[in-house]
């Protein structure tokens, strides 16, 4: 087996509900220290090993607890209890163009992302020419970015996310980026971060995708890892208790 | 890899588990946090300048703006107060032969007090109005502030040149000796708008109500300083309110900036004193509160 890329242990975080912690000025001051709010586990102890090489999908349904699984390991969450380690230089995209902003132009944008990401600003200098390349924006990259096309968005900002050369990528269905030819190079970026012992781990819906592209897969049911193991079984495994329910539903 | 073990590098701050950390550590996890601050220093400055470019980004005199801003701001306070109230000079004979002209008073309490007020404003929402980053990024959550305040001082600069262009052909009143002190009040007053908007930050992530109440605190804080009024109006009346007054933090520090921009003459020693003490008190308290919380940021957003 490979070396771990990320190891957690017995990760529990849980949520109050928005409602009861809705910050007036006079729950504030009134009785809000002892007032038994109800709390919602987002994370029921889940522990977790993502190998070096690997690419990892968790699948689920809304609110199983996928996204806060994945800004627990991007460090962006601090877990109630447990502990998670990330051995390697791990790149988030949750979201497109994080830290861009839109009135300014795309090679300030550029600049921005790649700070936000963690880099030098020596090393986006370093870079720029070919996230512009990649990205295929061409001389757009001197407008602003509200005026691109939502594809030439997605492309420079998956571009900027990619040119932290992560060896771990957290992705949360953002592979349907751009027109059909780019999302076939974005694939062979990935595949080749894999190559070179890169970790992957995917959050999705696209069913399909997780499958074909993953090789172990997650399936979260309420906080709790319901499944671990090879893609395809965990995928079917998934499908079959969802067709199960909406024909339990229906009968 | 033979040993792969070995060649591992956890990148993971100590704060990130959630096992409480033993007070020895503290000084440690202190140092590694103003290193990881220290590393970003490019990001929280771009940051700030993406946003200063951004903010007049879509006008026609963009930048300019920094300057006409503060220009359009003493017009308006010397059609009202100089002319319409007829307050031509102040009877401020300390330090000036002539008295001091009122512009000249206003604005050297106007200009620094609105730098605290968008200290304040840009730190209310440096936490808030950064979801985004917040959710998908792990950095010392420090630099949104320290970028909002960067901000800040980018406008509070642009209005000090402001004031030496007015009230240099307009009243006569040139940099002096007393300028010297300029820096000095600017470090304080910047220590403690760092310490101020750090508090607000932190404070507006569970109540954001606070962003709704700032502008009227600022308000009444803009009415309780010696801004369109001279310290020594409260003096004379009773030891009880003059002790008020001065508690408030930008009494001492507007008296500093009334110094080192009109030369007027002032305690000198007693307003660097308090001004100081102020300024470490919230830097220190506003850097543990805020520190302390980062963690638990993300959750409510």
């Amino acid at each position: 087996m490979n070396a771990p890329a990320i190891v957690a242990e017995g990760i529990t975080v849980r949520f109050r509900p928005m409602v009861d912690r809705k910050p007036t000025l006079r729950r504030s001051i009134g009785r809000m220290r002892h007032r038994e709010t109800q709390e919602l586990v987002a994370l029921d102890s889940v522990d977790l090993t993502i190998y070096k090489g690997e690419a990892f999908g968790v699948i689920g349904r809304n609110g199983a607890g996928k996204s806060t699984l994945l800004r627990v390991m991007a460090k962006t969450l601090r877990p109630d209890e447990g502990t998670i380690n990330v051995y390697g230089k791990a790149s988030t995209l949750l979201q497109l163009g994080v830290g861009f902003n839109m009135e300014l132009s795309g090679r300030r944008n550029v600049l921005l992302g790649g700070l936000a990401a963690g880099l030098r600003k020596s090393e986006i200098d370093e870079k720029f020419d070919s996230i512009v390349e990649y990205a295929e924006i061409g001389t757009a990259i001197d407008r602003p970015v509200r005026t691109y096309s939502s594809g030439m968005f997605s492309r420079l900002a998956f571009s900027v996310g990619m040119a932290l050369e992560p060896n771990i990528l957290l992705l949360d269905e953002v592979l349907a980026v751009g027109d059909e030819s780019f999302r076939a190079k974005s694939m062979a970026t990935m595949k080749e971060l894999l190559a070179r012992a890169g970790t992957i781990v995917f959050v999705s819906h696209a069913l399909p995708n997780v499958a074909e592209f993953c090789d172990r897969v997650m399936w979260l049911e309420s906080g709790r890892p319901r499944m671990i193991g090879e893609a395809e079984a965990v995928v079917e495994a998934y499908q079959t208790e969802v067709r199960q329910q909406r024909a339990a539903r229906k009968g | 890899m033979s040993n792969p073990l070995g060649t591992l590098r956890s990148y993971t701050p100590a704060a990130m588990t959630a096992v409480k950390t033993p007070p020895r550590r503290i000084f440690s996890a202190a140092r590694t946090y103003i290193s990881e601050l220290w590393n970003r220093r490019e990001f929280a400055w771009y940051l700030a300048l993406g946003n200063l470019k951004a903010r007049n980004a879509s006008t026609t005199l963009g930048l300019l703006w920094w300057v006409i801003n503060p220009l359009l701001l003493a017009g308006v306070y010397w059609l009202v107060f100089g002319l319409l109230f007829d307050r031509g000079t102040l009877d401020l004979s300390r330090g000036t032969e002539t008295g001091l002209p009122f512009l000249a008073f206003l604005l050297s309490g106007m200009f620094p007090f609105f730098f605290t007020q968008s200290a304040m404003t840009g730190g209310v929402n440096s936490i808030v109005s950064n979801t985004k980053l917040l959710a998908n990024l792990h950095f010392p959550r420090l630099i949104l502030p320290i970028a909002a305040l960067l901000e800040s001082t980018v406008g509070f600069v642009a209005s000090l040149g402001v004031f030496f262009m007015i009230v240099g052909p307009i009243n006569g009143i040139w940099p002096g000796p007393w300028t010297l002190w300029l820096p000095v009040a600017m470090v304080i007053q910047l220590v403690f708008n760092f310490g101020l908007s750090t508090i607000v930050a932190r404070v507006a992530v569970p109540f954001r109500d606070l962003n709704n109440l700032v502008p009227y605190f600022t308000r009444l804080w803009l009415y309780l300083s010696p801004v369109i009024y001279e310290a020594a109006f409260v003096e004379g009346k009773g030891e009880t309110i003059e002790f008020l007054f001065r508690l408030n933090p930008l009494f001492s520090i507007l008296e500093l900036y009334r110094h080192a921009l009109t030369g007027v003459d002032i305690n000198l020693a007693g307003s660097l004193t308090i001004s100081t003490l102020w300024a470490v008190g919230f830097a220190v308290a506003g850097v543990t509160l805020f520190v302390k919380y980062e963690g638990k940021m993300a959750r409510y957003l």
